[in-house]
């Protein structure tokens, strides 16, 4: 796979010991290409927010093995030791909400995991722009989030998570705020975000609307996965 | 890399300032307090260094003339201006009373000062207006604390007094504000009362049956004609020789004439150690009391900022940011808080003091550790924002 | 691209912290000991002073009269009342006789006894002279003892001395009815000279003391003002220097008056000099006695001198002096000082020259070093 894609080996993660003890994850296998958008779904409850975690480096699975391109982040252990910076190089998150921060203007969101990762603020907004007439909101550059619609703010918000180029993005239900031709539009950007910029992403969501878009789906239950070929639909 | 601070201030910056104000109106409040203090503690001295004198000769025994009533002849004088190693002594009394002007009453201490001249002990050392006494009877200075302008009639006891003469912070150590008169209407004003109370003293004597002595027809007319005079001054004040130290002249008078001497150091002791002890305690109280508050204050408002941020600071975290940098963002919030209270409070304390009843008296050290205390207070108050805002779990950020 | 929402946000912003600021910087360098002191100056000039002592004191009558008994007695009836004028030898009241005259008359009984007493000591004396004639003779013819001759000797020596006595007694009797007669005669108040009457003190029927005052009158013409002054201001005090005299009733008005003289006995307690000023014209309607005045003495003008506004004067480290304004700095400068007036100018002998500027008002004490701020006018003084 190279330097990119993301490759998970019977990931399981136990909550609390003993008999109150809760196996959110027993054995999930994962891998996603470089330019690939699979969806991951599931009922809740069913562990895709505990996947979701761990993808992100954001808790500490119990047992497993996660590869991200070349290295192995985790493995019984974490094999990182600046899990932060981790987050903020190589993975990329897009959520529900936008979660922009309130008192930046657009570029400077866009920006920001640039500049926390040492680019100079220049570099960093020429960066966002670009991001930004990708995406289209460019028109947008200078406002303040409450000035944005939603689908704007959304797309500022993928913007962000493509900003340091990382090699995999998590998006955590992005379209469900959205009607149906919206969420087409963003499905159809992270592909084409997908696409140039070589970036693996798993798009947890129950849409309707979306999930014909896939053309790999992992679905999840009770902390297992099994992989799905999905419609593969042109957006 | 941006100061999240600083936009986070940018953002919001009304309501920043106008927390910022509302934070300056109580640390003002907390100056001022600092400086009544100061106020007071210089009250009590401001009258012993106008005075210009260097011994306070007193009744024996007692710690007058300011702190407790103290009467000696008025001709001791002349016994102390021939000690060795004094340059200068003369008559001084004080009363605090009334004094009528028009329709109106004022609080002051009317000091009677001997007919020397400007340059003697007692004498208002600088003038804002008008002239010194000249004449030995019906003439005033006054303090313009008390609110009279020259030209105006006093009434004190029985007499009228012409204000010849301003004087400014001229005040006795409880804040009253001075009025200067001439030594002989000063001891009759301390003395005599006001025309009822002497009828009815010449009463009481004239039905003494020792005084009506039908036999002796002056005896009754001399009797009163001595009740009405007084000899009596406070307390003379000494200048001594320069080149002589002054307690070795107060130790020879205290040595032959066997009365109590002061120097100005123990003068100092007694005005700033006993009589305003008790109140600089409460004043010292209340400003901690305000110092505390202040800071509670400085503490929850900072802490209800950050909590108001947790979301972002979620995001934040996620996103990659440093703890070290949050915290310096909420630090840095904290102390331009701070930097803003402090400003509006030092202007507000610089204006509004005037208006206060007692004086204020704003030292710049005073100004330079206030603000040094509310830097060390915005500091420890973001201490908790800041483990608040650490504690964040960034999986917060992920929905469940 | 909107690039006017930040723009005019950090405008607003600046808008309100830069007058914060400019305002904070005022307050630091304008207060406190970073704070010029605000002074006033007076330029000294040469003038003429016209010095002038003042003193209070109260009207008195030159010559005043206090009429009472020489004896104790009660008083029969008094003729005037306060406010009457009288001559000389004026009847002012009468005493009341009581029992003047039982006791003149028991004077009478007492004389006539004497009188009588007399005769009985003639008498006694021509029989005892009879009796020592006989026996004389009756010696001669040896009929008796030389004893019995010398007996009855003594016995005529005895009755002349007793005749003596009498006519004595009957003298010293006489004199004390005419003593009650002259007493008698003295009942009456006399007014020993022309005046006003000012008091009336007891009414007919009053028991009184002797030399107790039961009227007092004053000679009108001869009101003066008993003024003191301060030893220590009272520097040429003379006698007919001109005065003003401004009763305390009257006060605004004066009254033109002159020193008659300055008492050659001063008072020693109170420190002060006495004098007697006198009107140059007695007011209508005269002052009561009694009244308080103040007095003003004018002394001759002065040539013209430097002169400074008393308020000018200080004294530190023991030397008067003024503070002078040199050069944008303040320089204490010893004076010393002549005449001064009423108002508060004083002469310069030594130590200024007219031009110089001297410090007359200033907010708080000054030092060499003091930063100073001239004003036309200090604040809070306005008139």
């Amino acid at each position: 796979m190279g330097e990119r894609g993301i490759r998970i080996h019977g990931l399981q993660k136990r909550f609390g010991s003993g008999d109150t003890a809760v196996d959110a994850l027993k054995g999930v296998d994962m891998q996603v290409a470089p330019g690939e958008v699979v969806g991951l779904i599931g009922p809740s409850g069913s562990g895709k927010s505990t996947l979701l975690k761990c993808l992100g480096a954001v808790i500490e699975p119990s047992a497993g093995q996660m590869t991200l391109g070349e290295e192995v982040i985790y493995d019984q252990r974490w094999k990182v030791k600046d899990l932060r910076a981790l987050r903020r190089d190589r993975i990329g998150f897009v959520f529900q909400a936008p979660y922009l921060i309130p008192f930046l203007d657009v570029t400077d969101n866009v920006a920001l995991p640039a500049m926390l990762a040492g680019t100079s603020n220049a570099q960093a907004r020429k960066r966002a722009l670009e991001l930004l007439q990708a995406l289209d909101v460019d028109h947008r550059a200078r406002a303040i989030p409450s000035q944005l619609s939603g689908g704007e703010q959304q797309r500022v918000a993928i913007a962000r998570g493509l900003v340091n180029r990382p090699p995999v993005i998590l998006a955590d239900e992005p379209t469900a705020p959205l009607d149906s031709e919206r969420a087409l539009a963003v499905v159809r950007i992270l592909n084409e975000m997908a696409h140039q910029f070589e970036t693996a992403i798993i798009v947890v969501t129950h849409d309707e609307k979306i999930i014909p878009t896939f053309k790999r789906i992992y679905h999840i239950r009770d902390g297992v996965t099994h992989e799905e070929r999905g419609e593969g639909r042109d957006v | 890399m941006i100061s999240l601070a600083g936009r986070d201030i940018l953002h919001a910056w009304g309501k920043f300032v106008f927390t910022g104000i509302g934070l300056g109106l109580l640390i003002g409040v907390t100056l001022v307090m600092a400086g009544v203090y100061r106020g007071m503690v210089d009250d009590a001295k401001v009258l012993l260094d106008s005075s210009g004198a260097d011994l306070w000769v007193v009744q024996k025994d007692t710690l007058g003339p300011y702190a407790e009533s103290s009467s000696l002849y008025d001709d001791v004088w002349r016994g102390i201006r021939g000690v060795s190693g004094v340059d200068r002594a003369a008559n001084v009394t004080y009363l605090t009373m009334q004094v009528r002007q028009g329709g109106r009453d004022v609080r002051a201490m009317v000091a009677g000062i001997s007919a020397d001249g400007p340059g003697t002990p007692g004498w208002p050392p600088h003038l804002v207006a008008g002239r010194q006494i000249t004449r030995g009877h019906y003439e005033a200075v006054a303090d313009i604390a008390t609110g009279f302008r020259i030209g105006d009639r006093l009434q004190i006891r029985r007499n009228y007094y012409t204000v010849v003469g301003l004087t400014r912070r001229m005040v006795s150590s409880n804040g009253d504000p001075l009025v200067f008169i001439p030594l002989k209407d000063a001891q009759e004003a301390q003395f005599l009362k006001d025309n009822d109370a002497i009828r009815q003293q010449r009463r009481r004597t004239a039905e003494n049956p020792a005084f009506s002595r039908p036999g002796v027809p002056g005896l009754l007319a001399a009797v009163i004609d001595s009740q009405s005079r007084n000899p009596y001054v406070n307390a003379v004040l000494v200048q001594i020789e320069p080149g002589r130290r002054a307690e070795e002249v107060a130790e020879t008078i205290r040595t032959w004439k066997r009365l109590t001497v002061y120097t100005r150091s123990q003068m100092e002791t007694i005005l700033v150690g006993k009589l305003i002890a008790t109140s600089a305690k409460q004043i010292g109280m209340f400003l901690m009391i305000l110092a505390v508050v202040s800071a509670a204050i400085i503490a929850f408002i900072i802490y209800t900022l950050t909590l108001g941020k947790i979301r972002e600071i979620a995001v934040l975290k996620l996103i990659g940011t440093r703890n070290r940098t949050i915290a310096a963002m909420i630090l840095q919030q904290s102390v331009a808080l701070g930097v803003i209270g402090f400003v509006v409070g030092k202007i507000t304390a610089t204006f509004g003091a005037p208006y206060f009843p007692k004086y204020v008296l704003l030292e710049p050290l005073d100004s330079v550790r206030g603000f040094i205390a509310v830097l060390i207070i915005c500091v420890l108050a973001s201490i908790i924002a800041i483990r608040a805002a650490l504690k964040v779990d960034p999986a917060e950020a992920i929905g469940g | 691209m909107r690039r006017l929402p930040v723009q005019k946000r950090t405008l607003s912003l600046l808008a309100v912290l830069i007058p914060l600021l400019a305002l904070f910087a005022y307050v630091a360098l304008r207060s406190g000991p970073l704070a010029p002191v605000s002074i006033v100056l007076a330029t000294v000039a040469e003038a003429p002073i016209s010095p002038a002592l003042f003193g209070i004191g109260t009207v008195e009558a030159r010559y005043a009269y206090k009429i009472g008994p020489t004896y104790a007695g009660r008083v029969k009836r008094l003729e005037v009342d306060v406010g009457d004028q009288v001559k000389a030898g004026q009847v002012l009241g009468e005493m009341d006789p009581v029992d003047f005259d039982d006791r003149i008359r028991a004077q009478e009984a007492a004389l006539k006894r004497a009188r009588a007493q007399l005769v009985e000591a003639q008498a006694r004396m021509s029989y005892a002279r009879t009796q020592a004639r006989r026996y004389e003779e009756l010696l001669k013819a040896r009929s008796t003892s030389e004893e019995t001759v010398a007996t009855k000797k003594q016995e005529l020596a005895i009755t002349e001395a007793a005749l003596q006595a009498a006519r004595e007694e009957i003298a010293r009797v006489g004199a004390e009815g005419e003593a009650l007669l002259a007493e008698r005669g003295n009942l009456k108040l006399i007014a020993p000279a022309d005046g006003l009457i000012v008091a009336r003190n007891v009414e007919p029927g009053t028991a009184v003391v002797a030399g107790e005052v039961v009227v007092e009158s004053i000679d009108p013409a001869s009101l003066w003002i008993n003024v003191r002054f301060d030893q220590i201001r009272a520097q040429g005090l003379a006698a007919n220097l001109p005065a003003r005299i401004t009763l305390r009733s009257q006060s605004g008005e004066g009254k033109a008056g002159r020193v008659l003289r300055v008492e050659p006995v001063a008072d020693e307690v109170t420190e002060e000099l006495l004098a007697k000023v006198v009107f140059d014209k007695i007011p209508e309607p005269l002052p009561p006695i009694g009244e308080l005045a103040e007095v003003t003495v004018e002394l001759p003008a002065l040539p013209p001198e430097p002169i400074i506004p008393n308020a000018a004067i200080k004294r530190i480290d023991g030397t008067l002096g003024v503070w002078r304004s040199v050069n944008r700095g303040l320089r204490f400068t010893p004076v010393t000082l002549g005449s001064s007036d009423l108002d508060g100018e004083v002469q310069v002998r030594e130590g200024l020259t007219a031009g110089d500027q001297v410090v007359a008002y200033s907010e708080k004490a000054l030092h060499a070093r003091s930063r100073i701020r001239i004003t036309e006018r200090l604040p809070g003084t306005q008139p």
